[in-house]
């Protein structure tokens, strides 16, 4: 389950209204989600909630449902 | 063997035939045996070595990453490995330079011995680093076979010049159970067929023009300069592409599909899609393995970080096709185009915004112009022979430019009688033979035109057969086999 506020970090990034993000949506399938743009959605969502993810998490980072459960996996 | 030749045809077939008779147990050792023997066919000994080093090497640090639970001794491992396989690429790309200086005595030996031979090295050295990567980013498993892994690496069709394959993507299909396929054998001597003719018809007619003026570019003025640049552009586009189809066509006969490398890159509306769409399997790899980490590491610094991440990325680019000052030149212009474009995209996109056309037809016409005239740019300097020679064509694309006009539109009515008109454009070549290429290109561009648009293998037989019949006509009619190599071959 993709919590608001992530899904909200992510949308005001890519200037969205609105996009349904599941656990399974991948980047690619995201309108302005891109290579370029990735670098950007990552850093907002580590301001978001103060922390700080390590690059191999990063690349290891499969859709957005792996983002989601590397933000919990860091505030718990 | 090079792919256009007779020997090549006869190989394949005499492959495919015996890869049939093959008990299934057998049949991948077979297509290992038959690859690498494809490869000794070159007579490079070192290159034989070095594939044999990089395959050991990696199969050995692939199951030593799988295995290992310390996250610093798995980094070290794999950084270990991506040492050893740049090392042996540098050694066998840059060992010519380091025997003319180091043994001048022994580089005509070397030479003789086929020693300074670097076919397809750098495809295979880059494809064990990503199956490195991929295994450390727990992307894939390590391969336990390392005769799996042998042909993983080795596989004929794809060894010389790419497509740069995923371990993900190739090793399965290698390891699934063969049955001779009717519709990938067609689909297969269909693309083989138009991957050759792309390389015979188009390629090999326009190298000699573009060979000549290159050759000697002070001696020829701003029309012919652009001209050949214009034709590179076109030449390098069906030589590499040509080649992709004839090895996707090859694999499809085994049922194996390899990644399409090229998807019409010359209708990009910016350099951005255009590396999308141009050597595809190249442009995956540095996207993963260098951009992406690169990025990931300099985010702190906003947009920055990526824009310097676009121009490293792009310096490999640079460096990975050759050291020569002209091949770094070309890749920094694409990482300059990449990382300027994305800097500037949000203030261009916001400023059409503002007028009311961002999404007016004519704006993605103007994009498309655009990128194919600043992608010719670069490719100056990728064909020019040397650093001196790209700064000449660039800086001497204009010159009589204008002179040249205004005699063609004094002369309109009579341009046939006027010769001098005509030389610039047909190079020292008759009128004939320029005809030939254009109908090569008209070919073609119809072709791809058409090419997604029209499935050939999804209509009946009284339309499959005549295009299949023009396809071979135009083959037999318009090629020419004069033996030129393939561009890429030398990377």
């Amino acid at each position: 389950m993709i919590s608001e506020r992530l899904r909200k970090v992510i949308l005001t990034q890519l200037e969205l209204d609105d996009f349904p993000l599941e656990e399974s949506t991948l980047a690619t399938t995201v309108p302005g989600w891109d290579s370029l743009s990735h670098a950007r959605i990552i850093s907002a969502v580590e301001a978001e909630y103060k922390i700080h993810f390590k690059t191999v998490e990063i690349i290891r980072l499969k859709n957005v449902g792996d983002l989601q459960a590397l933000v919990d996996r860091k505030l718990s | 063997m090079q792919f256009d030749s007779l020997t090549f045809l006869a190989f394949v077939g005499g492959i495919w035939l015996i890869y049939q008779l093959t008990p299934e147990r057998y049949r991948w050792q077979m297509m290992l045996v038959a690859s690498l023997g494809f490869y000794a066919t070159f007579k490079a000994p070192l290159l034989l070595l070095a594939l044999c080093a990089v395959t050991v090497l990696s199969f050995e640090l692939g199951r030593r990453i799988s295995r290992e639970t310390k996250p610093s001794r798995r980094g070290g491992l794999l950084w270990a490995g991506i040492a050893a396989n740049l090392s042996i690429l540098c050694l066998v790309k840059y060992w010519r330079p380091i025997a003319a200086t180091a043994f001048p005595s022994l580089a005509p030996w070397c030479s003789e011995a086929g020693l300074f031979v670097t076919i397809g090295v750098s495809y295979f050295t880059l494809q064990a680093i990503s199956y490195l990567a991929d295994v450390y980013l727990e992307v894939v498993e390590a391969e336990p076979h390392l005769g799996r892994f042998a042909l993983y690496l080795s596989f004929f069709p794809k060894l010389l010049q790419g497509p740069i394959e995923r371990a993900g993507d190739l090793l399965p299909q290698l390891k699934a159970s063969y049955r001779c396929n009717y519709d990938n054998m067609r689909s297969g001597v269909l693309l083989f067929a138009w991957g050759l003719f792309k390389k015979t018809a188009v390629a090999n007619r326009l190298a000699p023009y573009v060979n000549t003026i290159y050759g000697d570019v002070r001696a020829y003025g701003g029309i012919s300069l652009m001209m050949a640049t214009y034709m590179y552009a076109i030449q390098v586009y069906a030589d590499f592409s040509g080649y992709t189809d004839m090895a996707l066509g090859v694999a499809r006969f085994f049922n194996v599909g390899l990644t399409q490398n090229f998807n019409a890159p010359y209708l990009s509306s910016s350099v951005t899609e255009f590396w999308r769409r141009w050597h595809i399997s190249f442009s995956r790899w540095i996207l993963d393995y260098i951009f992406r980490p690169l990025q990931t590491v300099w985010r702190g610094i906003g947009r920055a970080g990526t824009a310097a991440a676009l121009l490293v990325t792009f310096l490999f680019s640079g460096i990975w096709h050759g050291v020569a000052a002209s091949f770094i030149v070309w890749g920094l212009l694409h990482g300059l185009y990449l990382a300027g474009w994305f800097l500037c995209a949000p203030v261009v996109s916001r400023f059409f915004k503002r007028l009311g056309c961002q999404n007016h037809p004519a704006l993605k016409v103007a994009g498309v112009v655009l990128t194919f005239h600043l992608v010719c740019f670069a490719w100056i300097f990728f064909r020019a022979n040397s650093l001196a020679d790209g700064i000449y064509v660039s800086t001497h694309l204009l010159s009589g430019v204008g002179g040249y006009a205004l005699a063609v539109v004094s002369n309109f009515r009579d341009l046939l009688h006027h010769k001098e008109l005509w030389d610039p454009i047909l190079l020292g070549k008759t009128l004939p033979v320029f005809l030939l290429l254009l109908a090569s290109l008209a070919v073609m561009l119809a072709a791809s035109l058409l090419h997604g648009r029209i499935r050939i293998s999804a209509h009946p037989a009284w339309f499959r057969w005549p295009a299949y019949y023009a396809l071979v006509c135009s083959i037999a009619l318009l090629s020419t086999f004069d033996n030129v190599g393939f561009v890429y071959f030398q990377f």
